[in-house]
């Protein structure tokens, strides 16, 4: 099982990477999401696979009879699972802000497009505004 | 040494005592300087005398002190108050003879300063409030400094000196260069403070030692290994930067913009002095490493000889004092380096150290005050405009020439003064030392040097006051009068200079009365021949020696020097440049820097963070390459149901990026979440699988209702998609590679009971010794390890969801729709629905 946790692990994080280096910000969105996915089965594959050498299968972490697989993984990916939640939840809300704000979700044009007036804006232009 | 001074009461129990007075005497300025914020404006005399009794009651404390308990030896300390026990950081003093005379000088050059300050100010009311309470906190950081018994307090102090120097030095808030000179100051002497810092922590962390008493203590135990020697080193060039060591004396002119009384005080009797008085501190702890007296001579020599040299070649008043200041901090830092050779020989090399200082003090504070009173009664500070001012009537000027005079014999060291004692004491000390190495010959000369220099220049100012050819000529220019120079404070511009310089002639020509209030404070005194104290005038004479022939050389040179019409135009220390030219590299660089990394295109971010992660991963190949091959024993695939999930959510993912239609790649990013709680199902993760459908059911609506907000996909050309596609491919296949070596890993391991796994599954129900008897109460392990184990981390998740609930909640559209409708340049008219309410 982690040789397949492991190609999957690959396959997902190669696309969200390449979803996160294009233009519109919605598909940057979607890399952000998979890469959680990603990142997710990379610790489950952690616990070791579910299935012992003999074929028997582990048991889930309740305390009973039989092997169990190791519960710590699980617990680390369920604080994950609700922190991405709350991260996709607030990029949306972003992507609606800036798509009314601007007109566009195409990053080079963000990049150039000047702050809102009304927005907070750093004065001198941030940190490095000294020489422009 | 903890409460080294106790008393006994009546019946005899031990009642710890004495530190509050220090305490007391510590906080009397600032306490005084903040309280002169609460009288009312204008009431300008009444200020200055609640500022005097700041100074005036450190001086009664610290007399009480001492009446009380007498002079400490450097090996006891006291505690005023428990601080911070668990840093072992108290506030601890050490009252021993340098801490006493340094307080006092602090002290007592103080009460003049804010006096003299009420005449030169004026009535400049509004100015004043600020300068007060600004003085006091410096009076009181300086205090600290000296008094202070515990390392950390040291550092403390030493950078409230710091900034309240700034505070002084800028004090004329309208003047750029003023305000530009008092940051050259604050950042030279601030990095110093860094150094200190840090070479406290290593002194501190290599002796497990905190406080300055007992590291005089175990000095002999102190070694002198590679830590303790780099300790040396920082600590060092922390007590040069504050003492305007050569190369960073450049702060030390410049801060000549401040306004007279701070000059005085702080750059004649005070802040400059912080670093000769650590030297003296440092000297019973360090003066037997070999690297001693190397360092702090060679570096206190080249300043002195610097400091002289440069000090001729200037025009104005005050800048020439500076010059001759950083010229005698060389000196003094000389004369401690020459005490490490005391140590370290058996000799004898320094003896009446106090005494130098004192008398440093007592000429060079009346030069400035002199200079800034000319400059307020004349109109000008600069010798060419002072040309002949003897005979000019100008009312009060020749009280101030007399005394500028008075003040500029003893600079020579002339005989008389205790300036010429203390010259022939150093003379003594460099030749002693010259004898047992002969590089200290030069030393010898160079001291010789920098004698003569002074000498030139008081001849220089006598000849050019009395209008005499020899002097520095008039250029034609005609000095304004300042006109607000009389009121009934003007006697306060000269009284305090002339008292302190009084006590130069009171103490060269009775020196019985200097010894009897120097003896019990000159702590370091080993020197056979001056054990005694300050010798009559007339001893040298009577047994003269190389000191005296020195003396003489000085004297006879440095009058022809000064008659001589060469080496009279002023020229500028190139050292000047040393700080603009690193301010503006560090400015440039950080500018170059910043728009090199800081390009505002997400993509550049990504690839520059996920390539830091390749190049750390190749790294670790690079050390162990047997991470590149592949483990023995893996099994490509035990679960059918394991592997069609994986190929679903690869599939997905492959999908995802191809299909164009945007509600059909919600879709698909939706099966691959589905995918994956099937993955979680199989790994026998039931609560993984039921969070992650519930929250993958919800991502999923709630993307479909975003989307209908946001524009569509505009039609423009794609960037390349290859470099894309390489980029994340590399990433994915080394991030894969390394679950599969993880998971491989833990599989080996399975089973072991030491791992963190087997701890939970063990304490899940029932605690052990380990977890004193507590366990978690709970059957399932996920549970327990969530609300229990780790339930911190819960709340930290929780409050992360709350945090972001709020974000989503601040950034609702209906809250901002108002703004919207005037700001929105776009004019789009979706309508507004409530995201995620």
């Amino acid at each position: 099982m982690t040789t397949v946790l492991a190609v999957c692990v690959a396959v997902i994080v190669t696309v969200s990477i390449y979803l996160m280096l294009s233009r519109e910000l919605k598909s940057i969105a979607m890399g952000v999401f998979l890469l959680g996915h990603g990142a997710n089965l990379a610790i489950i594959a952690m616990s070791g696979s579910p299935v012992l050498p003999g074929g028997d299968l582990r048991q889930p972490p309740i305390l009973g009879d039989g092997h169990l697989v190791d519960a710590l993984p699980q617990a680390l990916i369920l604080t994950a699972i609700v922190i991405n939640f709350a991260v996709m939840g607030f990029f949306l809300t972003l992507l609606v802000l800036t798509a009314r704000r601007t007109g566009t979700l195409n990053v080079d044009e963000l990049a150039l497009e000047d702050p809102p007036a009304d927005g907070p804006v750093l004065e001198n232009g941030g940190i490095g505004g000294m020489g422009r | 040494m903890v409460g080294g001074a106790q008393a006994t009461d009546h019946n005899g129990a031990v009642v710890p005592v004495a530190p509050t007075f220090v305490l007391a005497a510590l906080g009397a300025p600032v306490v005084a300087g903040l309280a002169t914020l609460l009288l009312p404006r204008g009431r300008t005399s009444l200020r200055v005398l609640l500022a005097t009794c700041g100074p005036l009651a450190s001086l009664l404390f610290l007399g009480t002190h001492l009446r009380r308990y007498g002079v400490a030896s450097n090996e006891e300390g006291t505690t005023a108050v428990e601080w911070v026990p668990s840093l072992h950081l108290d506030l601890g003093f050490l009252v021993d003879g340098l801490a006493t005379f340094f307080a006092l000088l602090v002290a007592g050059v103080g009460v003049l300063i804010i006096l003299y300050s009420r005449a030169y100010f004026g009535d400049d009311g509004p100015s004043l409030a600020r300068f007060f309470p600004a003085l006091g906190f410096f009076t009181s950081s300086m205090l600290g400094v000296v008094l202070a018994d515990h390392l950390l307090l040291t550092v403390l102090f030493w950078e409230a000196t710091s900034i309240s120097s700034f505070f002084l030095i800028g004090w004329d808030r309208e003047d750029e260069t003023a305000v530009k000179q008092a940051m050259q100051a604050f950042v030279t002497t601030g990095l110093g403070g860094l150094s200190l810092l840090g070479g406290v922590l290593l002194l501190g962390d290599a002796t497990g030692t905190w406080r300055w008493s007992e590291l005089v203590a175990g000095a002999a135990d102190i070694g002198s290994g590679g830590t303790v020697v780099a300790a040396f080193i920082m600590i060092f060039i922390g007590a040069a930067s504050k003492s305007a060591q050569w190369p960073f004396h450049y702060w030390l002119p410049g801060a000549m913009l401040a306004p007279t009384p701070v000059s005085a005080f702080l750059h004649s009797a005070t802040m400059v002095k912080a670093g000769v008085f650590l030297l003296g501190r440092l000297l019973p702890v360090f003066g037997l490493l070999s690297i001693w007296l190397p360092v702090v001579v060679a570096f206190g020599a080249v300043t002195m000889l610097l400091g002289a040299v440069l000090a001729l070649r200037q025009h104005d008043l005050k800048l020439i004092f500076a010059y001759t200041t950083v010229s005698q901090l060389g000196l003094f830092t000389c004369m401690y380096g020459l005490g490490g050779a005391a140590n370290g020989h058996g000799g004898a090399a320094i003896d009446w150290d106090l005494s130098q200082i004192a008398s440093h003090a007592l000429y060079k504070a009346p030069l400035f005050l002199v200079a800034g009173a000319l400059a307020h009664r004349v109109g000008a500070r600069r010798l060419p405009e002072l040309f002949g001012l003897w005979r000019r009537r100008v009312p009060g000027a020749r009280l101030l020439v007399v005394v500028l005079l008075a003040a500029g014999y003893a600079l020579a060291g002339g005989p008389g003064t205790v300036n010429f004692v203390a010259k022939e004491l150093f003379f003594g000390a460099v030749h002693h030392a010259a004898g047992s190495h002969p590089l200290l010959v030069v030393v010898s000369a160079m001291a010789v040097l920098t004698a003569m220099c002074n000498v030139a220049i008081a001849v220089r100012l006598t000849a050019t006051v009395f209008g005499w050819r020899t002097g520095v000529e008039d250029e034609g220019i005609e000095p304004v009068i300042a006109s607000h120079a009389h009121d009934r404070w003007g006697s306060l511009l000269w009284l305090p200079a002339a008292g302190l310089v009084a006590l130069q002639y009171v103490g060269g020509l009775v020196p019985p009365l200097w010894n009897s209030a120097f003896r019990r404070i000159e702590v370091n005194a080993n020197d056979v021949a001056f054990a005694d104290g300050l010798p009559w005038l007339w001893e040298p004479f009577l047994h003269p020696g190389v000191p005296l022939a020195m003396s003489v050389a000085a004297i006879v040179f440095g009058v022809a020097l000064g008659c001589s019409s060469r080496w009279r135009g002023e020229v500028a220390d190139l050292h000047d440049r040393i700080y603009p030219a690193s301010y503006r590299l560090v400015l440039g660089r950080g500018h170059r820097a910043f728009h090199t990394f800081q390009t505002g295109r997400l993509r550049n971010y990504l690839v520059l963070m996920f390539s830091m992660l390749l190049l750390s991963i190749s790294w670790a190949a690079w050390i162990d390459p047997s991470m590149l091959r592949l483990p023995d024993g893996v099994a490509p695939f035990e679960s059918l149901t394991g592997l069609l999930l994986g190929a679903v959510v690869c599939a997905a993912a492959i999908a995802l990026p191809l299909v164009t239609e945007r509600v059909v790649r919600v879709m698909v990013l939706g099966a691959s979440g589905f995918a994956v709680v099937g993955l979680y199902l199989v790994y026998q993760a039931p609560d993984l699988a039921l969070t992650q459908l519930m929250f993958e059911i919800i991502s999923v609506i709630l993307f479909l209702l975003v989307l209908r907000l946001l524009p569509r996909l505009d039609r423009r050309p794609r960037i390349s998609p290859a470099p894309r596609l390489v980029f994340a491919a590399l990433i994915g296949i080394t991030i894969g590679w390394m679950t599969l070596l993880a998971g491989h890993a833990a599989e080996q391991r399975n089973g072991d009971a030491a791992s963190l796994g087997a701890f939970f599954e063990e304490h899940s129900l029932e605690g052990s010794e380990l977890t004193n008897g507590r366990g978690g109460e709970g059957r399932n392990i996920v549970n327990v390890i969530l609300v229990d184990f780790r339930g911190f981390d819960t709340l930290g998740e929780i409050t992360v969801l709350a945090t972001a609930a709020l974000g989503v909640w601040s950034m609702l559209p209906g809250r901002r729709r108002h703004e919207d409708d005037q700001g929105d340049a776009s004019g789009q008219a979706t309508p507004v629905v409530e995201v995620g309410s």
